[in-house]
């Protein structure tokens, strides 16, 4: 691909056609990670004016202790908001967890759309400013699941990934990572 | 943080070793019990971290920026202080853009 480049209100780029497909299969990945495989049980719902409504639909919906995921992606996506308070963390999590998915999901959907009207590279990916941000989003989430698989969990894993030889297993994801990372730059560049 | 080798864009190289005082963002923190802070990752852009600072909390681009390379050189910052509501507002919206953000309280 090349880089980003604005157009009036719309950020644009051409992606091969293996690139849209790429990348629709990570973001897909992403939605039934983020989802536990059901995107649909997470809506983004309307706050109510009534704070009492609210909680009573989040207790609803979540009425036992929130569990800390176990995949470590899913840690790094929805961190302890409260590292020194484990009542505070479950009740953070309690009451925005639901929300985050349900974020992550529709974020997630858009971008799909917009690398679906590319019909698989066909045409010039376009991204109206307006939606930057839930692309940059998504392409967040990708890139902290990749780097999670990678193990880029400090600046010295990062380094060391630097120096990985060709032949290394993890090269090919490595090479996702980075593109991945040169799309997101230049769409912020672009902007 | 990370910063992409990119032709067009800024290379942003932080002095080591240069001293950032360490202060919480404008605000009172006096009044403002509790705090938002952003911890350094190996994986987020810093022209992301900037690009959020301004958006979400409409800070200027050199206030954006600082914040930014104080989260890079110190491992954290202060990004926002207010009430415990509103820093769980900031949190939450901090973790939909992926960064890595935790509450606390302000005079900690």
């Amino acid at each position: 691909m090349k880089k980003f480049k604005r157009k009036g209100k719309v950020v644009a780029s051409h992606l091969s056609g293996y690139e849209v497909e790429l990348l629709s299969s990570l973001v897909v990945q992403l939605v039934e990670m983020v989802s536990d495989g059901i995107p649909g049980q997470y809506k983004t719902t309307p706050e109510s004016d009534d704070p009492f409504e609210t909680w009573a639909r989040d207790l609803e919906a979540h009425p036992d202790e929130p569990e800390v995921p176990e995949d470590p992606v899913l840690q790094r996506l929805f961190p302890n908001a409260y590292p020194h308070d484990p009542d505070a963390a479950s009740d953070f999590r309690r009451f925005t967890e639901h929300d985050l998915r349900a974020k992550k999901i529709a974020d997630a959907q858009l971008v799909l759309q917009r690398l679906a009207q590319t019909q698989q590279g066909a045409h010039e990916l376009r991204i109206p400013v307006e939606e930057a941000d839930q692309w940059l989003r998504t392409l967040t989430s990708v890139r902290l699941a990749v780097a999670t698989r990678l193990g880029i969990t400090d600046a010295e894993a990062a380094g060391e990934l630097a120096e990985l030889p060709d032949d290394d297993p993890r090269a090919y994801m490595l090479s996702i990572y980075d593109w991945l990372g040169f799309a997101q730059e230049t769409l912020v560049s672009a902007l | 943080m990370v910063g992409m080798p990119e032709a067009d864009a800024p290379t942003i190289t932080p002095a080591g070793g240069t001293a950032v005082v360490e202060r919480p963002a404008e605000e009172a923190v006096a009044q403002t019990p509790w705090v938002t802070l952003v911890w350094d990752d190996p994986v987020n852009l810093m022209s992301y971290v900037a690009h959020v600072f301004t958006t979400y909390f409409h800070y200027s681009k050199s206030k954006a920026q600082r914040l930014m390379l104080q989260v890079h050189t110190e491992g954290k910052a202060v990004v926002s202080s207010g009430s415990r509501e509103e820093m769980e507002r900031d949190v939450q919206a901090m973790h939909e853009y992926g960064l890595w953000a935790t509450l606390d309280k302000g005079d900690q």
